[in-house]
């Protein structure tokens, strides 16, 4: 049996008096493409953070792979193969398009530190970086500042750095969202289309999207997981209709 | 701005700056040469405003003190030039890895802290006049000698530091380029993004501050070999305030910004002294409306004027 | 030997009891208002020399100490409603703005009053020494200082924690947002935060100069002790304010007495290394 891609034992998060996240487990094989369904509040973005390491877990585990990572900062995390989007947009507003690829694709280089010869001379980064920006279909905006960017764009660009950082396991935190439906067809069908040596793990809010790519589902509420299955058994089972659709 | 205009421009100034000493008189050449010395301390505190959001108010201290050590070798213990000024550029990059550390704070406390590092040194050289000499300072400083031919003159330092400007610039012009200039301006544009694809950003912080420490340095000698004397008030909190505002009325972020900041501050502070006692008032009153109405400096209002825009953002 | 501790004891606590009027106003501001105020050691020069001239018309120490105040709570709101507010929460914008406008009130200062060190006039009851127990004899004035600094943060410390306003105020430090969400005029607050720190910073102007003499460039030294009060106390907190004020006061007080050429490092050591662990400052949070 292969190493799972994310094995997440016992995770908690506590903020002063509240507990948003509670005694998670769960394990995500490599390849696998798993969905985190719950109501608002039910502590999915906060999982998320605790597993990338963009705060600290107070209680549990976490195994990236046959790496223990849980007392890994968030950069070490990374370059061991974590990627992430945000749910809200977190891109270089300030750089341009191409500059806010090649910043990802710097950060597990060492040629970051170079401070003596400028970037232009650096003609293969300049090129993964545009193929980078066509994965996605922005190459064509790469020398326009992030700013001017519309709310889609910056969706697929929030993808392509996460994607820069040659990630083994993606945590996409519903990448979707915002976005009109013609920009939402367009990034799920390249979520759909990634490899599959990269190990999905996405939050969804649209239960379509998320139904129709994931192999899995884990629902959570209140902090907890309270199910997990095929997407049929999900949406199926009651316990979750009430949660989602429950007592008013 | 088109590259080839921008190098055309580069080089009628240099021309410019060049020629005039053949027409102008002791008053400019003694301006210009100041104006590319805090000129550069301006840069040095740029690099770290401008590229990695950080706004520090202790670079007189790096100046002083790189500026009081080349002094005090070579004055009290007759050092060479060429041993005391690599030293004074040492020392001053030494207090910068110390003060580095405060890179761990953020926002209006690493402002803070920066201040009260800058008054230790400040506090420093004034009460310990045993060794700084005090209110007076270190007194006759001698020019250098640059490969045999010494600087002594006005003139002849003039072409010295329009040359060392000229290279600074260029220098500095390849290191915010670079893939570290691009790490800078990443940081101070989102922090969170960069440790999301696997930056420690506390590390860059701490390089660009101990890089910029060692630039304002290199200020301090240059400082005080043309001065010739060097006293606490070179450490004091004006001096850092005034550093940043030059990088500021310049056009923080840019490569010429903080040396044209300098030059706007300087004339100023020249001119309104000749005919109005109140100089530090007007000063202030510069501050105020820079802040307020033209945040983007001199070359942020060229550059709206360009495009049509209402400058101030 | 154990006379000169006392007696640097004593020192420090004076120079702490202005420090805290200095510096509860400065972390309160931060605290509620997200401002950093540098013009406020300009306050504080102002404060004195208004004061000063009113102890030469009237001859009233009582009524100069309220002038100063008064003045200076007024200049300190035009200046926070018309200039300040201009900025918003740019941390960098507010320090060169208020620098600036330091500058300004500094130079005028000086163009006013001159260049000498001026000593505010205190009366005549104030102006010997007071023996203690122990065979101590201290400047009055001193002394009384330090009651004047315990009544302020006596007065502060109910205020804060014992009224409605300031219950508010504290609520305001903790989540602006829910205060003004919550329908309180947080304008209102603003103002009368903003003009009680001015109105402290004004009043401490005339009590040092009484003591440590009014001179051009006195309002960068105040202001930089103060900075390190709130440093070290951590900014947005009156407790921290009190605190770090004594802390700073007793650590300069015998930094100069032990080691007078490096008062200043026996003073900012131990800040540094503070902050190296705890950037919020004692009592701070962080933001």
């Amino acid at each position: 049996m292969s190493v799972p891609a994310i094995q997440l034992v016992g995770i908690g998060k506590r903020y002063g008096g509240l507990q948003a996240v509670e005694s998670v487990s769960l394990t995500v094989a490599a390849g696998e493409r798993r969905v985190l369904i719950g109501p608002n509040g039910a502590g999915k973005t906060t999982l998320f953070h605790c597993v990338t390491g963009t705060v600290r877990a107070t209680s549990g585990s976490i195994r990236l792979f046959d790496t223990d990572v849980t007392r890994l900062d968030e950069a070490r995390r990374t370059r061991l193969g974590m990627g992430r989007t945000f749910q809200i947009s977190n891109v270089f507003m300030d750089l341009t398009v191409v500059e806010n690829v090649l910043l990802a694709l710097l950060g597990k280089d060492r040629r970051k530190w170079t401070a003596y010869r400028p970037l232009r001379m650096y003609p293969g980064l300049h090129e993964e970086a545009i193929a980078g920006l066509s994965a996605v279909g922005l190459e064509s905006r790469a020398n326009e500042l992030v700013r001017l960017l519309s709310y889609g764009e910056r969706r697929q660009l929030e993808l392509a750095l996460a994607l820069a950082t040659a990630p083994r396991v993606l945590f996409l935190d519903e990448p979707c969202a915002g976005l009109s439906p013609s920009e939402r067809q367009l990034l799920s069908r390249l979520i759909s289309a990634l490899p599959r040596d990269i190990t999905l793990l996405m939050i969804e809010h649209d239960m379509d999207v998320a139904l129709a790519l994931a192999d899995r589902v884990t629902v959570l509420h209140r902090g907890k997981v309270i199910l997990e299955g095929s997407p049929d058994e999900v949406q199926a089972d009651p316990e979750v209709r009430e949660v989602y659709f429950g007592h008013v | 701005m088109d590259r080839k205009l921008a190098i055309v421009l580069a080089l009628v100034c240099v021309a410019i700056a060049a020629l005039l000493p053949l027409v102008a008189g002791p008053f400019w050449i003694a301006l210009l040469t100041q104006m590319f010395i805090f000129g550069l301390l301006a840069l040095s505190v740029d690099l770290l405003l401008g590229h990695a959001g950080l706004f520090s108010l202790c670079h007189a201290a790096f100046f002083s003190v790189a500026a009081y050590t080349t002094a005090i070798l070579q004055v009290r213990y007759g050092v060479s030039t060429a041993l005391a000024a690599p030293a004074g550029i040492v020392a001053g990059t030494l207090l910068g890895m110390l003060f580095g550390l405060s890179v761990r704070t953020r926002g209006v406390y690493f402002i803070l802290i920066t201040i009260a590092l800058g008054y230790i040194v400040w506090g420093v050289a004034y009460r310990w006049s045993s060794f700084t000499g005090g209110d007076n300072g270190v007194t006759n400083v001698p020019r250098p000698a640059l490969a045999g031919y010494g600087l002594e003159s006005m003139t002849s330092y003039y072409y010295f530091m329009l040359a060392v400007i000229v290279l600074s610039l260029l220098a500095y012009r390849v290191l915010v380029s670079s893939p570290f200039g691009l790490t800078l301006r990443g940081i101070k544009t989102s922090e969170s993004r960069m440790t999301s694809v696997g930056f420690r950003p506390n590390r860059h912080l701490y390089a660009a501050f101990v890089l910029s420490a060692a630039i304002a340095s290199f200020a301090g000698v240059l400082y005080v070999y043309y001065n010739r004397f060097v006293n606490p008030v070179s450490a004091s909190f004006p001096i850092s305030v005034e550093a940043v505002l030059m990088a500021i009325v310049g056009g923080s972020g840019t490569i010429v910004g903080p040396l044209l900041g300098s030059g706007i501050v300087l004339a100023l502070r020249n001119w309104v002294s000749s005919f109005f006692e109140l100089h530090a008032a007007v000063m202030g009153l510069v501050f105020i409306a820079v802040v307020l109405w033209a945040p983007g400096g001199l070359v942020g209002l060229l550059e709206s004027f360009r495009n049509g825009r209402r400058p101030g953002r | 030997m154990t006379t000169s501790a006392i007696l640097q004891a004593i020192n420090g606590a004076s120079l702490a009891a202005l420090l805290f009027l200095l510096a509860s106003g400065f972390t309160l501001s931060f605290g509620l208002m997200r401002v950093v105020n540098m013009a406020h050691g300009a306050y504080y020069l102002l404060g004195g020399y208004v004061g000063l001239t009113v102890v030469r018309i009237t001859g009233s120490f009582w009524l100069a100490i309220f002038a100063g105040g008064a003045a200076i709570a007024l200049l300190g709101l035009f200046i926070d409603r018309v200039l300040i507010r201009r900025t918003g929460e740019n941390h960098l914008a507010q320090v060169l703005l208020t620098v600036g406008i330091a500058f300004v009130i500094g130079d005028l200062a000086l163009w006013t009053w001159g260049g000498d060190n001026l000593k505010v006039p205190v009366p005549m009851f104030l102006r010997g020494a007071v023996e203690l127990p122990g065979g101590i004899v201290y400047p009055a004035f001193r002394l009384m200082l330090i009651g004047i600094g315990l009544v302020v943060a006596l007065l502060l410390w109910l205020l804060y924690h014992k009224t409605q306003l300031g219950a508010v105020v504290r609520a305001g430090v903790d989540d602006r947002e829910m205060v003004a969400a919550n329908g309180i005029h947080v304008d209102r607050l603003f103002m009368v935060v903003s003009a009680l720190a001015s109105f402290l910073a004004g009043m401490a102007g005339v009590v040092g100069g009484a003591f440590l003499t009014l001179y051009p460039g006195a309002e960068w030294e105040i202001l930089v002790f103060a900075l390190v009060v709130v440093i070290v106390g951590g900014l947005g907190s009156l407790e921290g304010a009190m605190i770090g004020a004594l802390i700073v006061g007793l650590l300069d007080a015998y930094g100069r007495w032990l080691l007078p050429e490096f008062s200043y490092f026996v003073l900012f050591g131990p800040m540094a290394i503070l902050m190296l662990f705890r950037p919020t400052g004692l009592f701070g949070k962080a933001h």
